[in-house]
């Protein structure tokens, strides 16, 4: 064993609390004090491992540091990928950061150390939640959460690929929650609190798997942190911080019955951190000796406040090395490298150290099919979550998945910031320099920058925007670069071009009126603003200054405290700038258009005219519009010239008849704008009083006479009908020519739609009818509406008719029936209180491209609905494994809906939709049969029902479009060779 | 965090002679689009006995800042020499640039000034009434001292209490006396636990 303490690991002398190596071992970061704030520092590994690269210069040794913790920084954590790091402070919060990848060597500004940054980190997410000081942070094997823990109580359980998004708050320690970890397994999270108790959670549903407090009962909290570790083969955990017999102990769990039989024994002060290896280890073989079968082993660093540092194998029963005053101060963290060989300790001294082992020293350690085949031993493969990096482990077995494996890839890679995870949440680049050197732009950055005065007389500066967020194409030029010195010509101009500026804001006239009483150094401002000269502006921010004497301080001493007290709030200063900034925005000339504030007033009057457009388009299209005329009375003489009327049985009248109007029109058939107008009782002939009906599309037009005055119009592109009010119902082509004689309803015509050739009159007695005029038959045949309206005091909202013919009748109870006309029955296909709806998560399985295919009468029913539904799961905070069920049961709903309307391009829809999720949550039982019915029967056989196509859509070439879905995860690379092959196999035939 | 970082602090036409105006280049960072402009402020600390000496050379509002990186050129008059005591006017003095959201003061840049007069012979010899005309301004720009402040940036909290706006930490020029330590964390802690200047 080597031992090292590089001297240049240091947060100059302030604490460090906390130590990771990166994954890929080139790399660690440290976490501490900072000198005004918390401090992360991302080291070089190199210099650590090798003497040469410590000695030469060219070797950089700090690589990033970040001060944007506003305090002291308690944990810092490799996320496994090693793509992040996650850090959390005494300033509550937890930050995730990334590599920049395009920005030059900078420094922190102001900071003391002129150390030029050789990497770029920056902070990509603030994760805000605790109420108190973060201790510890975990990410989960394969990064799918991220833990962290407080001094609040609680621990939260951040959605790493949603950041912020929390998955759940554990709460039910009683104490600060001082460390995390989690199980390698995926099952468990493991927490130890100052409350004397551990406790371990379920993943699967986050409630409490087991609370262990025995060990713990004699426990003090003394310690800073309680960093506890689960071994590497998920069989032990093992907590920081626990007594046994008055003796400090590291207490050792298994997981087996969470048994506390054993502890590492021997520290003579509190156990502040407990590391494991994440090797496990076998028996080293010497050359000649036979080898005998050995068990493998986990070997353990702990680490303690008496500043002693010991390190234990599994397989001994004492510890393989101790070391003693390591340190001047309590030990805070220990981090291995990947390897298992070497070890990083941190201190609260402020140093680090570093333990180099040989595989004599330790043993062997397992690759990681041998650590996998012991995890499937004792876990079973249903245990490993199947993610990423396991995946791409698994090898592809066959050439056509390799080929299309490689093909997404390839699609990836070009728009690769938009791959799901927490890439997504870093906004894109762009330049807004437009090819201008930014050193040209420094040099002209006075002249040009936009500046007015708002209505009370103060400057304002419109900022150019170099860089967007985030990582920025921003030239590293910039940092620690000599400034350009202007000529003090450039300098003096600037002034009345400046004071030009500010009286065209004023002849504008876009000052707002002012309050009198407003405070004297901004009516001064004002005043000078007035007489034009800027330049005389600053006395008016003078004027408040007071000159009184005071008693004698040393000028250095007073000159520094001067640095860090905060000014006094300019009196009557802000309070006006509130009041005048809405109007004084307006004035801003923005040559970029970035200015939002400045456009929004333009943007708001466009879209109203634009609603108010669509208004009237919907108003014309679906309103009768009402036409002048006098309002018509109801004459005592229509109802004695038509007694039929009266015997209509009055207690059927269940839904509510139009009232007759002297006329009105419609807009019917969305393709070329066609108006059907009808005027009642336009003549009377020979006692009788005539209608008219008078249809026009792009100044072709017809018309033609009834004997009845008309109740309803409606029209498709093909057909006419109209319903009058002798309870007929009358069917037009749509040049006019009648296609049918009267039909006689049993009651009054409540709603009447067409679509296409059919026909849909829903009655006043609650009975529907369809018919296919063109065909000449009844679909649906005086069907009553009694088994939807039965029992509820809901009556019909709305209804309509789809192109293929269904009937769809909505309620005001927020229901959605259609009938079926091959069942006979009435089916439920949107209901706005469907629990179902509102727990529904599917949006990782929407495509961009989907949003064309969701238009349909599916959607039309059920459309805003939907969306409450997916906002509701974000609120909601359900178990993963119940929105996981709810999801599959809505989207078969949702497929099974889209069948019965015939609706084909919502089926497709919602069929990639389900096939998606079925990937992405591993049904594979329901793959298969989806498959298996898309793919039908390879071989014809008579007695096979199975049909080639789905409303109209072939069910093969569905089923070609879902197999790169199931090619999306290796996981079913099976199943998509399999389907595959026969497809290519019935295609050859 | 703060929702805005200062990245870069450029002092321009430096040194100059001490009439002439003062010229920050100032680039700053936005994490995320601020609804309120940010208010900056140049002060001249006229003598280091009192603050009632400070001069507000000049304030100004910048905005709207939407999120991303931008940089601006501050520039504001010298100081009103009538304000300052004549045994203050040759020597090392302070400028400040602080910046306020929404009223509250988030980071303060200071700068040391050292005012001379560049003729040897009045070096030697400084008249009794300063001669502002003959005086040249250097500013210390390779040494600028940043604190930072925690503020509220959010429009709905009412404003954080004075209390808790404390620095985060000891001024680095500052004689290292009270350097914060971890003060273990037994029961509730203060929200701040570095108050202890």
């Amino acid at each position: 064993m080597k031992l090292l303490k590089p001297s240049w690991v240091n947060h100059n002398g302030k604490p460090i609390f906390s130590v990771d190596i990166h994954p890929d071992g080139t790399k660690f970061a440290t976490g501490g004090q900072g000198e005004d704030s918390g401090k992360v520092v991302i080291w070089n590994m190199a210099p650590v491992l090798r003497e040469e690269d410590e000695k030469n210069e060219n070797i950089p040794k700090l690589l990033c540091q970040m001060d944007n913790h506003l305090a002291c920084v308690n944990c810092v954590r490799w996320s496994n990928n090693g793509l992040y790091l996650a850090s959390g402070g005494d300033d509550k919060l937890v930050m995730v950061w990334k590599r920049a990848a395009f920005i030059g060597p900078s420094t922190v500004f102001g900071s003391s150390s002129k150390l030029a940054n050789v990497e770029q980190w920056r902070c990509v997410m603030i994760l805000r939640n605790h109420t108190g000081d973060v201790m510890d942070v975990a990410w989960s094997p394969h990064d799918v959460w991220l833990a962290s823990c407080s001094v609040d109580n609680t621990i939260a359980i951040w959605n790493a690929r949603k950041f912020p998004e929390i998955v759940m708050t554990l709460k039910g320690h009683t104490g600060l929650v001082k460390g995390l970890t989690w199980d390698p397994v995926g099952k468990y999270i493991a927490s130890q609190a100052d409350d004397h108790s551990l406790k371990v959670w379920r993943t699967m549903d986050w409630q409490l798997e087991t609370n262990i407090t025995k060990p713990f009962s004699e426990c003090g909290g003394t310690t800073h942190v309680l960093r506890l570790s689960w071994s590497p083969d998920g069989q032990y955990l093992v907590s920081a911080h626990a007594m046994n017999n008055s003796g400090p102990t590291a207490q050792i769990i298994e997981r087996d019955g969470w048994k506390t039989n054993m502890d590492f024994v021997g520290h003579r002060k509190a156990v502040t951190v407990v590391k494991f290896n994440p090797k496990i280890f076998k028996k080293k073989q010497k050359n000649g000796s036979t080898p005998k079968p050995s068990c493998p082993y986990c070997c353990c660093a702990v680490g303690s406040k008496d500043r002693s540092l010991s390190v234990w194998l599994t397989s001994l029963k004492r510890p393989l090395v101790v070391i003693h005053d390591l340190f001047d101060k309590s030990i805070m963290d220990i981090t291995w490298t990947l390897n298992g060989l070497g070890l990083l300790v941190c201190s609260m001294d402020g140093t680090v150290a570093f333990l180099d082992f040989s595989q004599d020293e330790l043993g062997d350690p397992l690759n990681e099919e041998e650590k996998n085949a012991i995890h499937q031993n004792i876990y079973g493969k249903s245990l490993a979550i199947m993610m990423g990096s396991q995946l791409s482990s698994t090898i592809i077995e066959n050439p056509e998945m390799l080929k299309y494996q490689q093909e997404r890839q390839g699609n990836q890679n070009p728009n690769g910031a938009q791959a799901s995870g927490p890439e997504n949440q870093t906004p894109k680049l762009t330049n807004v320099l437009n090819g201008e050197s930014l050193e040209d732009i420094r040099k002209n950055l006075l002249k040009k920058q936009v500046e007015t005065r708002t209505a009370d007389g103060r400057r304002r500066i419109t900022p150019l925007c170099i860089a967007q967020l985030d990582t920025g194409d921003f030239s590293p030029a910039l940092f620690n670069s000599v400034p350009i010195l202007p000529g003090s010509s450039a300098s003096t101009q600037l002034i009345p071009q400046i004071s030009s500026d500010s009286s065209t804001a004023n002849s504008l006239g876009l000052r707002p009126s002012h309050d009198p009483t407003s405070t004297s150094p901004n009516k001064t401002a004002e005043d000078n603003k007035d007489s034009g000269t800027a330049a005389v502006n600053s006395i008016g921010m003078k004027s408040n200054l007071l000159l009184t004497s005071a008693s004698k301080i040393e000028p250095m001493k007073a000159l520094d405290s001067r640095f860090t007290e905060r000014s006094k709030a300019t009196p009557g200063v802000t309070s006006v700038l509130h009041d005048n900034r809405v109007k004084d925005s307006s004035s801003v000339k923005e040559p970029k258009g970035k200015d939002e504030t400045s456009s929004d007033s333009e943007d708001k009057i466009v879209v109203k005219s634009m609603t108010k457009r669509k208004g009237e388009m919907e108003g014309a299209e679906v309103v009768e519009k009402r036409k002048k005329g006098r309002p018509r009375k109801d004459t005592p003489v229509s109802l004695e010239k038509e007694p039929s009327r009266l015997t209509t049985p009055v207690a059927l009248l269940k839904l509510p008849t139009p009232s007759i109007q002297k006329s009105f029109s419609t807009q019917v058939s969305t393709d070329g704008v066609t108006y059907l107008e009808v005027e009642n009782e336009v003549s009377v002939v020979s006692g009788s009083r005539l209608s008219q009906l008078k249809w026009s599309r792009e100044g072709r037009e017809w018309d033609t006479l009834l004997p009845s005055r008309i109740i309803i119009a409606t029209g498709s592109s093909d057909v006419v009908a109209v319903a009058c009010e002798d309870r007929t119902l009358s069917v037009f082509t749509a040049c006019g020519r009648r296609l049918i004689p009267s039909i006689m309803l049993p009651a009054p015509m409540s709603a009447l739609h067409c679509s296409g050739h059919f026909v849909m009159a829903l009655t006043a007695s609650a009975t529907l009818s369809v018919w296919d005029v063109q065909k000449q038959t009844a679909l649906v045949k005086n069907e009553s509406l009694n088994p939807i309206l039965s029992g509820t005091e809901a009556t019909v909202s709305q209804s309509f008719l789809t192109r293929q013919g269904v009937a769809v009748v909505s309620l005001s109870n927020g229901k959605t029936y259609c009938f079926n006309s091959s069942l006979e029955t009435w089916n439920l296909i949107a209901d706005k209180q469907d629990s179902l709806v509102q727990c529904t998560d599917f949006r990782s399985c929407v495509s961009s491209q989907d949003a064309l295919g969701s238009m349909g009468p599916l959607a039309l029913t059920q459309g805003r609905n939907l969306s409450a539904g997916r906002l509701a799961s974000r609120l909601s905070s359900t178990p993963h494994h119940l929105q996981q069920g709810m999801t599959l049961a809505f989207l078969e709903k949702q497929l099974a809906s889209a069948l019965i309307l015939l609706s084909a391009s919502e089926y497709r829809h919602w069929l990639l939709i389900y096939a998606r999720f079925l990937v992405n949550e591993g049904y594979e039982l329901r793959l298969r049969e989806l498959c298996q019915d898309l793919l039908g029967p390879v071989h014809k056989s008579s007695s096979s029902s199975w049909e080639t196509t789905v409303l109209g859509l072939r069910k093969r070439d569905l089923l070609t479009e879902v197999l790169p879905v199931i090619g999306q995860n290796l996981r079913f690379q099976r199943l998509f060779t399999e389907y595959q092959d026969q497809l290519e196999l019935l295609r050859l035939k | 965090m703060a929702k805005v970082q200062v990245l870069n602090v450029a002092v321009l036409d430096n040194p100059s002679p001490f009439g002439n105006p003062f010229q920050f280049e100032i680039t700053f960072e936005c994490m995320e689009d601020l609804p309120e402009d940010l208010e900056w402020k140049i002060i001249y600390v006229g003598s280091a006995e009192s603050e009632e000496y400070d001069q507000v050379l000049d304030s100004v509002l910048v905005g709207p800042v939407p999120a991303g990186r931008h940089m601006f050129v501050f520039q504001a008059d010298a100081p009103n020499t009538g304000l300052i005591p004549e045994s203050d006017a040759v020597g090392v003095t302070v400028v400040l640039i602080t910046c306020t959201y929404r009223g509250q003061e988030f980071i303060r840049i200071g700068y040391y000034v050292n005012n001379e007069y560049t003729d040897p012979e009045l070096r030697e010899n400084p008249p009794v009434k300063p001669n502002y005309t003959q005086l040249q301004r250097n500013i210390l720009a390779s040494n600028p001292r940043v604190t930072r402040f925690h503020i509220n940036w959010e429009a709905t909290l009412d404003k954080m209490e004075d209390s808790e706006n404390v620095d985060p930490a000891p001024n680095t020029m500052l004689p290292p006396t009270s350097m914060p330590s971890k003060a273990p964390p037994l029961g509730l802690m203060p929200d701040n636990s570095m108050d202890c200047l």
